[in-house]
């Protein structure tokens, strides 16, 4: 066989670099068996010289968290020409500011828990802190979810269940980023919509239920085989169901996301929808949603990778016409 | 209904068993169809319950059934955290990793060949449980240098002292059992003993190691025989830096008699001093201190080559433990250091060692000086791998490890040395690892992280969101 070449960025600075580097390696693997000749490029310094001397015919990004998720890394591709795997520049910077990406589903009509988002700054320099009372006004009564602003991972993320606990939680999640997000805890079932996107538009995979025993999805429980029950599709009724995947329908375009991305909601005991965020380069480790939720409709992570690769040709094609 | 169990390797795309069992539910035809996808071995088992077409996703088949003592080990953020300290932009604090560039790479390659083209019979064969006489010869040398004076069968060779706190925690301890400990401790002491789930008591140390009347304290609530061993690191201890004073040892040494609880004395860093004078081990003052010594900061960790010291009824079952564990040490590791110890210059090569943490040591000490906030307080080792670091009681560095990444440099949270969760507002830094040089960036990048975290607590304080500063340090 004779592919293209096809550069899959890993690693790099994130605190989620551990986790790119599984999903990265997984990629390579998936793309040789397909026949690519495939190029592991951890992000470094030398990125640029590298990508210009081997002149990749693409790049699969699998890089979570800052510098892959935030918009940074997809406007350099598309400086240097390379097309790339995955949403662009402005659908990046949208999802990856959840404060930002919350006021345009509220403007939307999509369903959001209530939040507030105070920057580290509006605490040092502008006091803050001595509004802290007030937020459950915004947000509604204890307890509350609280997080970095921009983060992957579930990285920072404190549920707290009384007002004594809130400052604790704000400077956890300030270690994290420079803005803090304290939002309404919704109880129910958390469910992760992947919506792949082609020429004949956005489709929603079979939503994934997640259930963690901990009560609270976070990073040991993402990771940690045996912390968190995974249920696909959800266990929700026909009309629910039909719902959530309108509404990951909804989000993904409204944040203009092109091939593939992945909703995370709430949905309450009532049916009610509460849209937490969206992700625009989902995990493909042994223990991610998206390649779950493809393999329950039959297709294998090298069917997924094959459909993101083959995306962003067609785009690097449209452009040389 | 019907449910369908379908197990299945990720990296084979083989079911290995379809099997129908009566349940409620059924996996829809897609859900079941196998592809092979990329990964390394992990099961998946998707199992069908209740509601349509719907399947649980289960990574690991035999999830629910593994010991109560697994319970509490978890992937954790901070384990990631290292992971993405990983980069080489990001000066590393946080190992206790010996730089064993500076044994000569053609010395330890000649020990090892000359182990095999030489005694290859030995080396290539199981040994006796209780290590080679000749590492034990050379071990009794070792320590008589140190004012202990040993025979042959004093002593049983482990793999790296790490191996002898497993196994000690398996002889003497059941669950409930009380430890004594210095509180901070070593994290793999923790470790180790954990998987017993023994109590772990902390006894805090000062600028002389760990404090007596404290201990005493304890040992008197306790009641004789009320603890099944106290742990102590006396020499430059890890993680606090310090070192148990000669009157502390002579002290400690009278409790553990009256109370009638035997000493573990873990000494990895006794022939890394920088200065002042050796003060003689716990064990060359009383024969019933239990002694644990290390080949891996004189040679390389990589051999993994420890030893005990114990009265004879110890070592019988310390070796009963040890067969169950691994019949033997490496005869191939303790035959390369037979050779290493008996025919090379390893002690100038100790010597420069030595010197070059001596030297990393002064680096960090002269950076936290220049650079650190005038709250923060630091011990100050005559030897060893680290420096303790404690700062204002309202910080908690373990939050503040994520930003210090972003700034490329890492530490270990205070709080992983204690059992209880304390220690939150520390944390250690190693200077054995990194060059001078980097030592001094890495405290500078931390200084910065600090300054603005306590710009941060102090703006909570003074709003009132956060208690008032009493707790400073």
């Amino acid at each position: 066989m004779n592919k293209e070449k096809i550069a899959v960025l890993m690693g790099g600075r994130s605190l989620e670099r551990e986790v790119s580097l599984k999903s990265g390696e997984r990629v390579c693997q998936a793309l040789e068996d397909l026949g690519y000749k495939v190029l592991p490029l951890d992000l470094s310094p030398t990125l640029v010289q590298t990508l210009r001397s081997e002149r990749p015919d693409a790049c699969y990004i699998a890089l979570h968290g800052r510098y892959g998720e935030d918009g940074a890394i997809q406007e350099l591709l598309e400086f240097l020409g390379v097309p790339y795997t995955g949403p662009g520049v402005v659908s990046s910077v949208l999802a990856w500011d959840k404060p930002l990406a919350k006021r345009l589903f509220a403007e939307h009509g999509i369903p959001t828990p209530a939040w507030v988002n105070l920057t580290a700054d509006a605490f040092k320099q502008m006091g803050a802190a001595s509004a802290l009372d007030l937020v459950v006004e915004s947000t509604g009564p204890f307890p509350l979810a609280v997080k970095p602003a921009k983060q992957g991972s579930a990285l920072g993320l404190t549920r707290v269940d009384s007002a004594d606990r809130l400052a604790e939680a704000l400077l956890t999640a300030l270690s994290y980023d420079d803005a803090a997000m304290i939002e309404k805890w919704v109880e129910g079932r958390m469910v992760a919509v992947s919506v792949f996107d082609g020429p004949e538009g956005p489709q929603p995979l079979p939503p994934v239920e997640i259930s963690p025993k901990s009560g609270v999805f976070d990073f040991a429980s993402m990771y940690t085989a045996g912390e968190t029950d995974y249920f696909v599709p959800a266990r929700l009724d026909e009309a629910v169901m039909s719902e959530v995947k309108k509404c990951a329908i909804a989000v993904h375009t409204l944040l203009e996301c092109r091939d593939v991305s992945r909703v995370d909601m709430i949905v309450d005991s009532a049916g009610g929808l509460h849209v937490l965020e969206c992700n625009t380069s989902p995990g493909m480790t042994e223990t991610s949603l998206l390649p779950m939720a493809a393999q329950a409709v039959g297709l294998s992570l090298a069917d997924v990778v094959e459909k993101l690769v083959s995306s962003a040709l067609a785009r690097s094609a449209g452009k040389n016409q | 209904m019907l449910l369908y169990r379908l197990t299945f390797r990720v990296n084979e795309g083989l079911i290995i068993r379809t099997k129908d069992v009566r349940e409620e539910g059924i996996i829809s035809p897609a859900t079941s169809t196998p592809r092979p996808i990329g990964g390394r071995g992990l099961f998946v088992s998707y199992i069908g319950v209740r509601a349509m077409g719907t399947s649980r996703v289960v990574f690991d088949k035999l999830q629910g059934r593994y010991a109560r003592r697994m319970d509490e080990m978890r992937s954790s953020a901070v384990r990631d955290l290292f992971a993405a300290a990983s980069r080489p932009d990001v000066i590393s604090l946080s190992g206790g990793m010996p730089e064993v560039s500076r044994v000569p790479a053609h010395t330890a390659a000649d020990a090892a060949y000359k182990a095999v083209a030489h005694q290859g019979a030995r080396a290539l064969q199981y040994g006796g449980s209780e290590g080679s006489i000749e590492l034990r010869s050379i071990i009794i040398e070792l320590m008589a240098e140190t004012g202990v004076r040993l025979k042959t069968d004093d002593i049983v060779v482990t793999a790296g002292a790490q191996q002898a706190l497993d196994l000690l925690g398996k002889i003497f301890l059941d669950p409930g059992d009380v430890v004594i400990a210095e509180g901070p401790t070593y994290l793999g002491a923790l470790q180790a003993f954990s998987a017993y789930e023994p109590e772990i008591r902390c006894v805090p140390m000062d600028d002389c190691g760990m404090r007596m009347d404290l201990l005493e304290a304890e040992l008197r609530a306790l009641g004789p025989r009320g603890a099944k061993f106290i742990y102590t690191i006396p020499n430059f201890q890890n993680p606090g830096g310090v070192t148990l004073a000669a009157d502390r040892r002579r002290r400690l040494l009278e409790l553990s008699r009256e109370y009638d609880i035997p000493i573990i004395e873990d000494d990895p860093y006794g022939r890394l001093r920088f200065e002042g004078g050796h003060i003689k081990p716990l064990r060359a003052l009383d024969p019933e201190v239990i002694y644990l010594g290390t080949f891996s900061k004189i040679f390389a960790p990589g051999l993994r080559l420890g030893w005990v010291v114990a009265p004879h009824p110890v070592l019988a079952k310390l070796l009963i433990a040890k067969q169950a564990a691994d019949l033997c040490g490496s005869a191939f590791a303790q035959t390369t250091a037979e050779v290493y110890f008996r025919g090379t210059r390893w002690r100038k090569v100790v010597q420069a060692l030595t010197r070059v943490y001596a030297e990393r040591r002064d680096a960090m000490l002269a950076a936290l000086s220049e650079h650190f906030p005038k709250e923060a307080r630091w011990t100050c080792p005559e030897g060893g791998f680290f420096v303790w670091v404690e700062l204002p009681a309202f910080l908690d560095t373990g939050v503040m490890l994520a930003e210090a990444v972003e700034r490329g440099v890492t530490f270990v949270p205070g709080d992983s040395f204690f059992p209880d969760g304390r220690g939150r507002n520390c944390m250690r830094l190693a200077f054995c690892y990194a060059e001078p040089e980097r030592i001094e960036e890495g405290i500078r990048r931390l200084a910065e992280v600090l300054e603005d975290r306590l710009e941060l607590y102090r703006a909570f304080m003074a709003a009132g969101a956060l208690p008032a500063e009493e707790g400073a340090a």
